[in-house]
């Protein structure tokens, strides 16, 4: 699927871009490359709609000149000379930062499970193969169901960066995905489910996701009249808390955001912001980790840490260029690189995130029978629509559920057909939480990879049914 | 591999042509001859500058330019796609791409049906709309004065703790060389300006979010009151920090121009979207010519309302774009289609194939989506009658279950509707509905239907939309 030298080939044209910068006399650069190769499928109606496959990559360019930095990206090497003056003019026009450099070269390690050979190995028709098995599944499952959206994919991709200051690193990392939207449209009620999951390795049962969407379908069948508007506990399965997560709490682990008064954790450093039994684990060197990898993206080395422990709030992320200017600025007192730079392709200069973020506590954590008994009275919800509204400046959020089961007295009685959902999440973080035993990895977000179960939260929810 | 790809010829660049158009014609010949149903490739060329200011500081300022060719093969009635930043290699790619078209097809069982392509008519022509002042043209300073001016006016109060301002502009260039002989080259540019103000008073921080935009060059944002825009941003982020929490439940609605405009693109545009109807995901299949919405209700999506975010002079499959009627009186009256499913519903195409660049294949998709104007003359008549409920404004965004017909939708801020004045603001408001329920409920109308604030798309792939409308009252929505 990707060549053997692709690496290889990234660190040459990434060098002769170098090469073009300092033939300019700029003395700190940085070139960031990637390319990336793939197949996949997708699913419409019941059958194999498209298969797919193709290659795209560039190379990214940051130049900084007393403290001033410029960006720009480029797809053909042989532009090299135009992206080094664009960017170096913009570096020009730029304020000055007092102390930012590019980093220096530091040691490090590899991190494991990056690579799966047996995906380079795969072809389209390996791929066709599995998109057999998996609707042959949904039938198997249920004969009403019906794939009406989803799809499989396999990627390899390699990536380089080298700077002026040493740091000459690449690699390659592979990638499997599934997708399954699946529906059951019977007696005029149609009910669906998304279900997805991937991998840097090779899934070994691509039918699991099936199984749970076709089972999301079945279960929010034969709905129970809505009731009133309510402040109650919720279980949020790992699927519906991962979205309202992802958009909250890594914005407000920022080192800037923090420093700015931008996150609703400012100034509480030391304190406790969370319930005491639980942590926040931001790990960047996760063993094949979705966000993981030696260095940063802007060539640091990664580490492991626990942001907030106990409940107490522990730490922050920076970048190189995020510490120095709050520094700068007066904001913070010192501030260095945790190695949380993060990078969304060659189009856009490094920014600050997490990697691997998970959420974990010391006490027990139960299966989920167990923590719809200890609800007692509240809802269970699986997905929501309009996670992406939610304010990350403050934690409120207000959306929408059609995969929503009620609870009495510790049982399940039905679904509603839709409910909103409103709270504020850093509030119920604070407030009683139990946690599920089973710790999902729940998509690819752009502010890092969420490692969650599912999470029984007690305070500062509202379920409104329609 | 980028790495391979050679530079392109001076030749070509005189030309303002990218493809080597003998060499791809012979090509798609050959995809044709060796079993190919039908074949294309479209190139797109992306000059790009993005900027943006922190508290009123260059942070950052990327040009860039992108160039991406997709490979579409349809064999045996099934659809194979190469997607490639190496233009130099995608000729090579015309024998596997067939060979996979063909291999899905072999999968196909008796019952499902063949794709096939609806007759379009066959042009060999240019069509370039360029910027009154093109954005090529617009240099560092003159993004910053403009950001600047919103910026200034955004964060003059104590209580706003940091401004981000953004800019963004584009020249897009494509090429369509295909299997039947059609040859269209066309441009056009977008420009876009936003902003962010976040405001704190003690443990209390909200954000409020702007954004000014459309088809065209600098003229675009030349147009807009930009101090206007940072005032009108600051007093809102402050009067959120004071605003209640909204009260839950069933109650009437009213949307400003924004809002209108969100609702009608997730509510009703998505689900009439055909490549969904077709894949047995909207909640409006079999449902053309049948009422849908009250009698007020008339929506066009027009890809030709120039200045519009979601314009565009030539769909994705080479067809002409023109407006589609979706509802006219509050019957459904025409999907969103592209060639494909256009030939499946025995519709007549209408230039609804968009993709997001080069590199992505064309999807249906939505332009500038707007429900026309009614008959009140203005806000005071459209609440006077309503003793409690939400009047909502600006939009965080929103989504739709296009199978169940459900949807959710998010504004920046509120007030309360209290026998019939606007008394006090509110915060966290959402709201969401079924599709064929709150189509119905639509009881009024401003008169004045304009696009809102220009937004962007996401159905796997992300494209720029223009949506809008008057001002709309809801009779029963679920606010939470």
């Amino acid at each position: 699927m990707i060549p053997d030298d692709a690496v290889e080939r990234l660190l040459d044209s990434a060098q002769k871009i170098g090469n073009s910068c300092e033939t300019l006399g700029i003395e700190q650069w940085e070139v960031f490359a990637t390319q990336g190769y793939g197949h996949s499928l997708d699913f419409e109606a019941g059958k194999i709609s498209m298969a797919s496959g193709g290659g795209d990559g560039g190379f990214g360019l940051r130049v900084v000149e007393e403290g001033r930095y410029g960006y720009a990206h480029l797809v053909d090497p042989s532009g090299a000379d135009r992206a080094v003056h664009e960017a170096i003019s913009i570096a020009r026009k730029s304020p000055a930062i007092s102390g930012f450099e590019l980093p220096a070269n530091q040691e490090t390690s590899k991190v494991g499970g990056m690579l799966d050979k047996q995906i380079l190995n795969l072809g389209p028709e390996d791929l066709l193969e599995q998109g057999d098995i998996v609707l042959e599944k949904v039938v198997e499952l249920d004969k009403r169901a019906i794939a009406v959206g989803g799809g499989i994919g396999i990627g390899a991709s390699a990536g380089a960066i080298v700077t002026s200051s040493g740091i000459e690193d690449g690699g390659i990392q592979t990638s499997h995905g599934i997708g399954i939207h699946v529906s059951i449209d019977e007696d005029d009620e149609l009910t669906s489910s998304y279900e997805g999951d991937s991998s840097r390795k090779l899934i070994k049962d691509i039918t699991k996701s099936v199984e749970k969407a076709v089972h999301w379908s079945q279960v929010t069948r034969n709905k129970i009249p809505g009731g009133e508007t309510s402040d109650c506990p919720v279980l949020l399965t790992s699927d519906a808390f991962s979205p309202l997560f992802s958009m909250v709490a890594p914005p407000a682990l920022s080192g800037e955001r923090m420093a700015r008064n931008e996150s609703f954790w400012s100034g509480k450093m030391g304190e406790i912001v969370i319930a005491d039994h639980l942590s926040l684990k931001n790990d960047g060197r996760m063993e094949g980790g979705s966000s993981s990898g030696s260095r940063d993206g802007e060539g640091i080395p990664t580490q492991t840490r626990n942001l907030v422990e106990n409940g107490r709030l522990l730490g922050e992320n920076w970048s190189t260029r995020d510490a120095a200017k709050m520094v700068a600025e007066g904001r913070v007192d010192k501030a260095k690189s945790t190695g949380s730079a993060s990078r969304s392709g060659h189009t856009s200069p490094p920014i600050c995130g997490c990697s691997d973020l998970s959420l974990l506590s010391r006490n027990n954590q139960h299966s989920r029978d167990r923590l719809i008994e200890e609800m007692n009275d509240g809802y269970i919800i699986h997905s929501v629509m309009g996670a992406h509204t939610a304010n990350p400046t403050s934690g409120d959020f207000s959306v929408t559920t059609s995969t929503i089961l009620r609870v009495e007295s510790g049982e399940l009685v039905g679904a509603l057909s839709q409910a909103g959902f409103s709270g504020n999440m850093a509030k119920a973080l604070a407030g009683r939480v139990v946690l599920g035993n089973t710790i999902s990895k729940k998509g690819s977000y752009t502010s890092g990879t969420m490692h969650v179960p599912d999470v029984l939260m007690f305070d500062e929810l509202r379920v409104n049914p329609a | 591999m980028v790495v391979a790809s050679p530079s392109i010829s001076t030749t070509n660049l005189e030309t303002g042509r990218l493809l080597d158009k003998d060499k791809i014609t012979k090509s798609l010949d050959i995809a044709t001859s060796l079993g190919a149903d039908y074949a294309e490739i479209r190139l797109v060329s992306e000059t790009t500058n993005i900027a943006s200011l922190k508290d009123g500081h260059l942070e950052k300022a990327i040009p860039g330019q992108e160039i991406g060719a997709t490979l579409r093969i349809l064999a045996d009635g099934a659809w194979g796609v190469h997607s490639t930043s190496d233009i130099s290699s995608i000729v090579s790619q015309i024998e596997p791409t067939l060979r996979l078209a063909k291999a899905v097809a072999n999968r196909r069982v008796k019952n499902q049906l063949r794709v096939e392509l609806a007759d379009v008519p066959i042009i060999q022509d240019e069509i370039h709309w360029l910027g009154k002042k093109d954005v090529r043209d617009t240099d560092l300073d003159t993004r910053i004065e403009m950001m600047t001016a919103i910026d200034s006016e955004a964060r003059d109060d104590s209580k706003i703790v940091s401004t981000m301002t953004g800019w963004s502009d584009e020249h897009i260039h494509t090429e369509l060389l295909t299997s039947e002989g059609m040859d269209r080259v066309w441009s056009f540019q977008r420009s876009l300006i936003n902003g962010m103000v976040t405001a704190r008073d003690g443990d209390g921080v909200v954000s409020y979010r702007m954004r000014h935009g459309g088809e065209g060059g600098l003229e675009i944002i030349e147009k807009c009151d930009l101090g206007q825009m940072g005032i009108q941003a600051r007093e809102s982020a402050l009067r959120l920090l004071n605003a209640e929490r909204v009260p839950s439940g069933k109650m009437p609605l009213v949307a400003d121009r924004d809002l209108t405009g969100v609702y009608i693109h997730e509510a009703l545009g998505h689900p009439c979207e055909a490549d969904l109807v077709q894949a047995g995901d909207s909640c409006l299949e079999g449902k053309l010519g049948q009422k849908i919405g009250s009698d007020i209700c008339t929506v066009v999506d027009d890809p030709t309302m120039r200045g519009g975010y979601g314009c565009y002079p030539i769909d994705d499959e080479g067809v002409d774009t023109r407006p589609k009627n979706l509802i006219i009186n509050g019957v459904l009256n025409e999907y969103l289609n592209h060639r494909e499913t256009a030939q499946r519903f025995d519709l007549e195409p209408n230039g609804g194939a968009r993709a997001q660049d080069g590199l992505h294949h064309p999807l249906v998709r939505m332009s500038n989506t707007v429900i026309q104007g009614g008959n009140h003359k203005d806000l005071d008549e459209l609440i006077e009658d309503i003793q409690f409920g939400i009047y909502a404004c600006g939009s965080r965004g929103g989504q739709v279950d296009t199978g169940r017909g459900s949807f959710q939708f998010a504004a920046q801020e509120a007030w309360l509707i209290e026998n019939g004045n606007l008394t006090r603001p509110v915060k966290d408001v959402s709201i969401s509905g079924m599709t064929l329920q709150i189509l119905k409920d639509v009881d009024g109308l401003t008169r004045d239907a304009k696009l809102g604030s220009p937004g962007f798309c996401g159905k796997g792939q992300t494209v720029p939309v223009g949506d809008g409308g008057p001002l709309m009252r809801i009779k029963t929505a679920l606010v939470g």
